[in-house]
């Protein structure tokens, strides 16, 4: 086994792969940019290196720093978490190349199943359903143009690098296709370095369902069933859980072995998931596969009691896989909410800066994954990911009313989150219902005004201000050795310089 | 004592007066008694009339945060506007004229040029932040009379990045 593990990456996922690490009795190294000298990951781990300025092209995304950081502490292996250098097959080649290992499928499963394009010929042939779209990536905006009225609109644009909605576009008419190209490429760009798009049926208000799949490098492969991702924002999945209340045992184990069967195709090994598309008619579709740890792969570890990034480091180490298809099962509900620094108020915009004030729910069933802590300055430079609140109950109906409770406990001042947002979606009735589409919330959510008015409420929030403002001005008068007086009026007593009898 | 502040768009009035152990809470014609005890820095525990309520709060300069009953709140002065202060160059526009950017981010690309016409709703500046690419829209018809803002620029929130004229 591995006695030393760098993680290239930062945030809630670095903090993830830190504590499985300890747990295993692997030293963790962490790597940070500038703008993450103060980060929890760094404050975690074991060992820490600096890597460069804040872009990320400069710091997480820059190969050679990084690999050179392993050098110099030692480590045998990278873990890359998501996002970042995660699924480039340039890194994990690189990493093999230098005779560290990476912590993810080899690099040419990696290169396979990254290239969306060619991964949609490669699963067609192996007799995968798949979504119309194009067979390769043209370099003008002609072939673009025709391919986008062969397939039909609407079309919708894709990074073949990556997921996770950058780069993502939907097209609905002709006109709009060429800024769409544009948009899509510059986006994908800065969040992969590669700004190749292709373009693909849109299907309307599909679910999306993906299978976790496990394969050691023996290739033993199993899956660990499904999660449903329906709950998606600007193509980005904000609500996760498992088990779908779409599938039923049939159609789960049919998706269940087509996964299996992509992997297997795709010469996978080590962590990935299938992602599918499911439409109204209870149809299947490949998507792609995330060559990587998932964001909401702690609503599987729940349910199964499978330790994925354990799982992990264990296949990357080269032991077998010791789980079996027929022993696995899945046991009551969970869900994810990934909480963002986000202001649903004012369209979803980032909100970075400090966090005044953070207290993380707790409870039985209730797991919190967070990169953050009070007095921590957010910054601008990366993903608005601050951390998912993940629960677990008996029943979806149960996990559901414990996600809402669990987000009614979780106080994050001093930035705006998308914490009030989330409670209205689990709580409405459609999601109560299980009804679920990627469509739930433009459907449902268009023009959201914030939760509802209570004067009560306010008024005892106004009471607290105001406690707080005549306790401060009392604690410094009776302080016996005042020190410099902060001659700093309160700005909200009446008789404050602020204003003068309420005029 | 009395306080004022700024919450949900309106200006509310408060009075807190000490009264042994507990303080007596006057809004408008509502009069109540509340005991609150302060648990540390940033939280409160309030009892009204047998119901108990965590409240949590933090300062950040004349912002004041509280959240309670799975809600946040923020709180202002009275009498100072959401936008907060001009500098420089940007003194004496008409407000209803400039955009702003919404956060801090990277002007990523400038798509009209002073003179343009543009439409309401038309996009007039891309700002990254993120990872994100936010479209930044014109809110009327009309032109663009100057651009503040530089492609690969870092803007800070409410930095004023076009002014816009009517059209005559």
């Amino acid at each position: 086994m591995f006695k030393k593990i760098l993680i290239a990456n930062r945030g809630e996922i670095a903090v993830r792969i830190v504590r499985a690490c300890r747990e295993m009795g692997i030293a963790a190294v962490a790597v940070y940019s500038d703008a993450d000298r103060a980060a929890l990951h760094v404050q975690l781990a074991d060992e820490a290196v600096a890597i460069g300025p804040a872009p990320a092209v400069e710091s997480y995304l820059d190969m050679e720093r990084i690999i050179r950081a392993a050098h110099e502490t030692g480590a045998e292996a990278i873990h890359p978490g998501y996002g970042f250098l995660a699924e480039n097959a340039d890194f994990a080649r690189l990493c093999e190349k230098e005779g560290i290992v990476f912590i993810g499928p080899n690099s040419s499963a990696l290169e396979l199943v990254g290239d969306k394009v060619r991964a949609r010929q490669a699963m067609e042939k192996a007799g995968v359903p798949i979504i119309p779209g194009m067979k390769s990536i043209p370099n003008t905006v002609a072939e673009f143009k025709a391919a986008a009225c062969d397939i039909g609109y609407p079309v919708i644009v894709k990074a073949s690098a990556g997921g996770g909605g950058k780069g993502m576009r939907i097209v609905a008419e002709d006109k709009e296709l060429v800024p769409a190209l544009e948009a899509g490429r510059r986006e994908a760009k800065s969040a992969f370095g590669d700004e190749s798009v292709y373009l693909e049926k849109y299907i309307e208000e599909p679910r999306h369902v993906e299978f976790q799949v496990l394969a050691d490098n023996k290739g033993h492969t199993v899956h660990l069933f499904e999660r449903e991702c329906s709950i998606q924002r600007r193509h980005q999945k904000i609500v996760e859980e498992t088990p779908s209340p779409a599938l039923d045992d049939k159609l789960r184990s049919k998706m269940g072995e087509t996964a299996v069967r992509v992997m297997k195709a795709a010469g996978y090994n080590n962590a990935g998931t299938v992602e599918f598309l499911l439409d109204k008619d209870r149809n299947f579709y490949f998507l792609e596969v995330n060559a990587r740890l998932q964001v909401e792969h702690p609503v599987t570890e729940l349910v199964t009691g499978v330790d994925l990034v354990r799982q992990q480091i264990l296949m990357a180490a080269g032991e077998p896989l010791t789980l079996e298809q027929n022993a696995l099962f899945q046991r009551g509900h969970a869900i994810e909410c990934r909480i963002y620094a986000e202001d649903p108020l004012i369209r979803f915009l980032p909100s970075a800066g400090k966090i005044l004030f953070l207290r993380e729910p707790r409870g039985p069933g209730v797991r919190c994954d967070s990169g953050i802590y009070g007095g921590w300055s957010v910054p601008i430079d990366y993903d608005p990911i601050l951390a998912k609140l993940i629960v677990w109950a008996e029943t979806r109906e149960l996990a559901r009313r414990r996600m809402a409770a669990a987000l009614d406990d979780y106080i994050v001042l001093g930035i705006r989150t998308t914490i009030g947002f989330l409670k209205d979606v689990v709580q409405h009735p459609e999601f109560k219902a299980g009804r679920l589409s990627t469509a739930f919330i433009p459907k449902h959510f268009e023009g959201w005004q914030g939760m509802a008015k209570d004067e009560e409420i306010l008024r005892l929030a106004r009471t607290a201000a105001a406690f707080a403002e005549l306790d401060h001005a009392e604690r410094e008068s009776s302080a016996p050795f005042r020190g410099p007086r902060k001659s700093e009026a309160s700005p909200w007593t009446t008789s404050g310089r602020w204003r003068i009898g309420g005029a | 004592m009395d306080f004022e502040h700024l919450i949900e768009g309106q200006v509310r009035r408060i009075g807190l007066e000490k009264k042994g152990a507990t303080y007596v809470v006057r809004d408008g014609d509502v009069v109540f008694e509340a005991d609150i005890r302060r648990i540390s820095e940033h939280e409160l525990m309030i009892i009204v009339g047998g119901r108990s309520y965590a409240v949590s709060l933090a300062r950040d300069g004349d912002r004041m945060c509280v959240f309670l009953e799975g809600r946040e709140f923020v709180l202002r002065p009275p009498g100072e506007d959401a936008g907060g202060f001009h500098r420089g160059e940007e003194k004496g526009l008409d407000e209803s004229l400039v955009v702003k950017a919404p956060m801090p981010g990277k002007v990523i690309k400038i798509e009209v040029a002073e003179g343009d016409e543009v439409r309401k709703n038309q996009t007039l500046i891309i700002v990254e932040a993120m990872k994100m690419e936010n479209e930044i829209k014109s809110p009327i018809d009309g032109l663009v009379k100057k651009v503040f803002a530089k492609a690969g620029e870092l803007v800070d929130s409410e930095k004023i990045l076009v002014e816009l004229e009517l059209k005559k």
